[in-house]
């Protein structure tokens, strides 16, 4: 059931992300993608595997799931919101982009408890709100930073 | 987290390889715009981050990396290691002028090379395999990301100005 819901949910954020009209080019989003994809793997292994303050299921095709959220899920959704923050036109609508996107991941976290996917051991859920929250402040600053240090100034002609 | 567990062989080993490997890549010419040399440095870093800790750890654990189950400092720099030969992939694909007809050899080449390395790696106990983990699965692997690393780079390249001295694409 696990996996079902969370393959689901993964081919449908990365659906949506190539049906919208995207405001980041190529670079920029796979860029993104890439290292939220990195961020995402290592606290999962820190948090659930070091300090195992969350336990992770053993049953495989529910690990299964757990890694298409932490692989998949979580790194597609923060490039999407991105692209669609940038679409805002008032700082308004690119909050309310950016708290969706954080109640989605919550959201799909209290998913991933009811399916056994995942259980907490040491941890509260507000850290987990703690930690989507600063991925999008990561995200967004992330991709300031590499549009100052690919684009600014340079003249290749 | 831990900083290592023993500082020998496999620690030393990994800083050598950073320091080779980074230094080739600052004394490379510079043939690419500043945005693609950062996405295939992160490129060739996600690659092996994601691999290692999708088979190399977790329920399917096929190998343990340096000398211990905790992560640390020394698995840091291992993935590091990994940027440069990103960035290595896309720069010698241009140097080699590489094409429909060549890229075959050109992947297989460097999974050989990729392969080549892990070996030294598995030697070094760098990557201790276990659970049934043998060198050559890791040749698929190798095949894999090198072909979608073209597909990739390719697919980039219809679309952005990736060389500093070449015309934008329409």
């Amino acid at each position: 059931m696990g996996f079902a819901v969370f393959f689901f949910i993964a081919w449908l954020i990365t659906a949506i992300f190539f049906a919208i009209q995207k405001k980041l080019s190529l670079i920029e989003n796979t860029f993104i993608f890439m290292l939220i994809l990195v961020i995402s793997i290592n606290w999962s292994w820190i948090i659930y595997e070091g300090f195992k303050f969350i336990k992770i299921t053993k049953e495989p095709m529910n690990y299964t799931a757990f890694l298409f959220f932490r692989s998949v899920i979580i790194p597609m959704l923060l490039v999407l919101q991105l692209n669609l923050v940038h679409q805002s036109k008032t700082f308004g609508s690119a909050a309310l982009i950016t708290s969706l996107s954080v109640a989605t991941l919550l959201l799909l976290d209290g998913l991933s408890f009811y399916l056994n996917i995942t259980t907490y051991k040491n941890w509260h859920i507000f850290y987990d709100f703690l930690y989507f929250a600063g991925l999008h402040a990561i995200a967004y600053y992330l991709l300031w930073l590499f549009r100052k240090v690919s684009y600014r100034g340079v003249n290749y002609s | 987290m831990i900083l290592w567990e023993a500082f020998d062989k496999n620690e030393i080993f990994i800083l050598i390889l950073n320091i080779i490997a980074y230094g080739v890549l600052f004394l490379l010419p510079k043939k690419f715009t500043r945005d693609i040399v950062l996405l295939f440095l992160v490129w060739g870093f996600t690659i092996g981050i994601f691999f290692d800790f999708t088979i190399g750890g977790g329920l399917i654990d096929f190998y343990l990396l340096n000398d211990s189950n905790k992560y640390g400092l020394n698995d840091i720099c291992y993935y590091l290691a990994f940027a440069p030969f990103g960035y290595f992939f896309v720069h010698f694909y241009e140097v080699f002028n590489i094409n429909r007809g060549t890229f075959i050899w050109y992947v297989t080449v460097w999974a050989l090379v990729g392969l080549g390395l892990h070996w030294i790696f598995i030697l070094i106990d760098i990557v201790n395999p276990k659970n049934g983990y043998q060198l050559l699965y890791s040749f698929p692997v190798f095949l894999i990301t090198q072909t979608m690393t073209v597909l990739f780079y390719q697919l980039v390249k219809s679309k952005h100005k990736v060389l500093k001295n070449a015309e934008q694409p329409d």
